[in-house]
């Protein structure tokens, strides 16, 4: 990344060291210009972690790429989703990098928390499979009681270590404020949904491999779903999110449907306290509220992506384009492409 | 006359033998699901991609480590291939086996390894009809962590891809995955490194027409099973206690039939075989592999497997036809090639198939007989072929048990009319065959019931602080019960020294003397297959 970057992101760390939110970590995404987080040191200058975090970092140096990593799918990934949708997912070179839409207990901000802990969970199992972390699978977790461990009986699953990881380092913000503000409960509910998106979609693969290749002998193991599937399935519990309220049943504080007709909420739903705002317009005292001036729209849907509902009624300005599309590829499985431009007129469609 | 021990025995003394196996049976479920961990391991590797730089990878004799202080050039996607104009065909994967920090072991007994890729969509790079890959896959070993990587395997190897996109094929759903099929890729009889390393690679040629029209492969991904040495270890106790067991209760019969005055008839000889072929699975030549590198032990493994069970079905139609009490005389191996034969070439065509797959596996572990068209419609011909013999026998066994039962039912309006000589051992053979048609009946549902359990579960449950292996309470239990099986066959239908009484001798001559109901032979008839010969030509004269 440019220098120019990195000078506006210091700026911005006054800015942030004000705006305490669960979700600033994701800004390790933002820092390619750090490198490799290698060492304990490089913990310490990680923009976006509090105390608690940082000392996580420390002691799991080797996990941190893989933390990394996690934030950028995590973003790349609501990118996607909201693409079309008023408010896209946009980031900002700032702490938080959604910018204030996802300080309040919005949907969206249901969102972010739950797909920023699965791709942690995601990334870090990731890692484990590829070899790049030591920690991973046999030292926790390990069925069967036996010093040997991997001889005995082998290693658990590499996702039970990715989960935890992301139990730890994605919830600490939210217990380390207590677990009495409403935000926290909310945050952590869909933290929660987030990892159980992953863990209620793994696929059971088997094989056999008894006498003769038969089934007297089978082996079944559980394989991670792409995250594009998991992100497909929180989105869906998006926009089925429950609104809920905080309520103290006994000494313990829980999380209720605000309407008490709707059923209970499961572990697996997102909840929001807050509804959230329109999104159509830019507003400077909220960063990243960019509003929809200047969105493409698609003019024949009458869904959000619709110019109708995109545009919040302001209408729309029609404009042919010239796009230059791939036809007849010739491409290799990897890194070679070999296409003719072919182009052809379009009418895109902008919010005014 | 002298009957089976299983006759002469007392209720009282019968429970005891009875409580006794059900004791070590309950024991050796216990073995499994208690001490022993779950039989097999699966550990998923995510191949590293390296980057070769050589240009003319093929000279090239380098392996590549997925990590580990002389690691390759990486690139995290191919996005970043791309970008630094990185071709396909100086990719390779790495894939290290197993993990950091961890080693294989002899007591892992086998190796298989699954491939599996991660192929994007894309609408203008989709997944061509009959795509084939092309892998150019290599396996190296080492036994020191520092050492040099010596080559163990290398093939080129072809795999048909089998996969389906569930979800419409537009642009919006560019960038979610096929589903795709496992892919079998390599299988090691033994395990007898502690470091392995597959480098492959997925050359492209576009004159050659390689690996085109496989999609975007974002991914390889591999699954290594190997068995749990917990499990061999529990498993080779076993072997190791139940050999002698067997080989004792073996020596046993065999000096009890040879101490008879007749030649042993042929249901006796077939108790014996089989006594032998369980000892043949039970003997824990396995021990070897701990210290050998004997890759063929899979297939030994395979072959002592079948034999036993050839033995196990030809005993029970032989035991039927023996038990069948019509005037036919039989107490010859060649009567029954009808009902034997389907299950040997059965058991041939099995032989073939694994011979054809796991035999070629010792000299390249990447083989599979799936891989190839002819070779799949080959494999399929050979297992159609075992399938239809397997239904033929059951029909014949069926059909015998049938007959039995009609004839007991046939004989039971007769008995009563009958000497007492004749009336025993007419009840002791409908004994003898209900009890076994019972214990066997019980050990097939058994096996049968915990294989579906097995197949079912997820393969662990939790009882309290314990958890219970169910998979391998499954394999030690029906080990365990077939085992209890034959040494309470061999013990049970022994020949007994007991006396029925007095009467015997005259029963005998009444017998001889013009019953229309003959004595075909059996196990404890005392007189032998001369008798009944002698007895048949007499029913013939008149």
């Amino acid at each position: 990344m440019s220098s120019e970057h990195l000078l506006k992101s210091l700026l911005m760390l006054f800015l942030a060291l004000f705006s305490a939110n669960a979700s600033n970590w994701l800004y390790l995404a933002k820092l390619s210009s750090v490198g490799s987080i290698s060492d304990e040191e490089t913990c310490e200058k990680l923009r976006g972690l509090i105390q608690r975090q940082v000392q996580i970092c420390k002691r799991n140096v080797e996990v941190m790429d893989a933390v990394r990593r996690g934030a950028q799918l995590a973003i790349d990934e609501c990118q996607y989703q909201f693409r079309n949708r008023r408010w896209n997912c946009s980031t900002l070179e700032t702490v938080p990098v959604f910018g204030k839409v996802v300080t309040q207990g919005t949907r969206e901000a249901a969102f972010v928390y739950a797909i920023s802990a699965a791709s942690v969970a995601f990334a870090v199992t990731r890692a484990c499979s590829s070899g790049e972390l030591e920690k991973c699978g046999c030292d926790r977790n390990v069925h069967g009681v036996s010093p040997e461990g991997f001889q005995w009986s082998g290693c658990s699953d590499n996702i039970a270590y990715g989960v935890a990881f992301s139990q730890s380092f994605v919830d600490v913000r939210e217990r380390s404020k207590g677990q009495s503000s409403n935000r926290a409960l909310m945050n952590l509910h869909n933290n929660e949904a987030g990892r159980k998106a992953i863990l209620n979609n793994m696929r059971v693969e088997c094989k056999c491999h008894g006498v003769s290749g038969s089934c007297e002998v089978k082996t079944c193991w559980k394989a991670m779903p792409p995250f594009r599937k998991v992100g497909n399935v929180i989105k869906e519990k998006f926009d089925g999110a429950t609104e809920v309220e905080q309520r103290k049943i006994g000494t313990t504080k829980v999380l209720v449907p605000r309407n008490s007709q709707f059923k209970p909420h499961t572990d697996e739903d997102l909840v929001y306290l807050d509804p959230s705002p329109d999104f159509c317009d830019h507003d400077p005292r909220t960063p990243g509220m960019l509003g929809t001036v200047g969105r493409y729209c698609n003019k024949t849907s009458k869904a959000i992506d619709g110019c109708e509902l995109m545009c919040c009624g302001r209408g729309f300005h029609t404009e042919e384009v010239e796009v230059v599309d791939r036809c007849s590829c010739k491409f290799h499985w990897c890194c070679y492409v070999k296409c003719k431009q072919c182009r052809k007129m379009v009418e895109m469609h902008t919010c005014r | 006359m002298a009957g089976a021990i299983i006759e002469n025995m007392s209720t009282k003394k019968l429970v005891i033998v009875g409580v006794i196996l059900l004791l070590f049976q309950a024991f050796s479920f216990m073995v499994g699901g208690l001490i022993a961990p779950s039989p097999t391991t699966a550990i998923h590797y995510m191949a590293t991609k390296c980057v070769d730089n050589v240009k003319s990878h093929y000279m090239s004799k380098k392996w590549f480590m997925p990590w580990g202080p002389n690691h390759c050039d990486k690139v995290r996607d191919f996005d970043e291939a791309t970008a630094k104009k990185i071709e396909a065909n100086n990719i390779v994967f790495a894939v290290h086996i197993p993990m950091p920090n961890k080693e294989m072991s002899p007591w892992f007994q086998f190796m298989l390894v699954i491939l599996q890729f991660d192929i994007a969509f894309k609408m203008y790079n989709q997944i061509e009809d009959g795509a084939v890959v092309t892998v150019d896959v290599g396996l190296a070993y080492r036994d020191d962590s520092l050492g040099e990587w010596t080559e163990m395997a290398h093939s080129i190897e072809q795999r048909k891809l089998s996969c389906n996109f569930t979800t419409p094929k537009t642009i919006d759903n560019e960038g979610r995955y096929y589903e795709c099929d496992l892919m079998p890729l390599m299988e090691l009889g033994c395990v007898f490194h502690k470091y392995y390393l597959l480098n492959i690679r997925l050359p492209v040629s576009d004159h050659k027409k390689v690996n085109r029209g496989i999609g975007e492969i974002k991914d390889i991904r591999l699954v290594g099973i190997h068995q749990n040495g917990g499990f061999t270890k529990v498993w080779f106790a076993m072997k190791t206690f139940l050999t002698p067991s067997i080989l004792i209760i073996m020596i046993w019969y065999w000096r009890r039939i040879t101490m008879m005055s007749r030649p042993p008839v042929l249901l006796e000889k077939v108790i014996f075989a089989l006594g032998i072929s369980m000892t043949f699975i039970n003997i824990p030549v396995e021990w070897f592999s701990v210290g050998f590198e004997w890759t063929w032990m899979l297939l030994f493994g395979d072959i002592r497997q079948g034999i036993f069970y050839a033995m196990l079905l030809s005993f029970w139609i032989i035991f039927c036809g023996e038990h069948l009490m019509d005037q036919m005389e039989r107490n010859r191996f060649s009567v029954y090639w009808k009902q034997v034969g389907p299950i040997v070439f059965g058991s041939f065509c099995l032989f073939i198939f694994d011979m054809c797959e796991r035999g070629v596996q010792l000299t390249n572990p990447f083989y599979s007989i799936w891989a190839s068209d002819v070779g799949t419609e080959l494999a399929m011909a050979f297992i159609i072929v075992a399938g239809i013999c397997a239904c033929l026998y059951f029909l014949f066994l069926c059909f015998m048990v049938f007959q039995v039962f009609r004839n007991i039912s046939g004989k039971r309006t007769s008995l009563p009319a009958m000497t007492k000589a004749r009336r025993l051992h007419y009840e002791g053979l409908i004994f003898r065959f209900k009890f076994l048609m019972l214990v066997t009946l019980a050990c097939a549902a058994m096996t049968v019931i915990f294989f579906i359990i097995s197949q079912v579960n997820e393969g662990h449950w939790h009882w309290g602080d314990y958890t219970v292996q169910v998979n391998s309470a499954f394999f030690t239990g029906i080990y365990g019960m077939w085992n209890l099986y034959v040494f309470a066959l061999m013990f049970l239908y022994a020949p007994s020294h007991k006396r029925y009484g007095d009467e015997q001798s005259s029963g005998d001559q009444v017998g001889n003397s013009g019953e229309d109901i003959q004595l075909t032979t059996t196990i404890t008839h005392v007189d032998g297959p001369t008798e009944v010969y002698k007895m048949m030509r007499k029913e013939a004269q008149e």
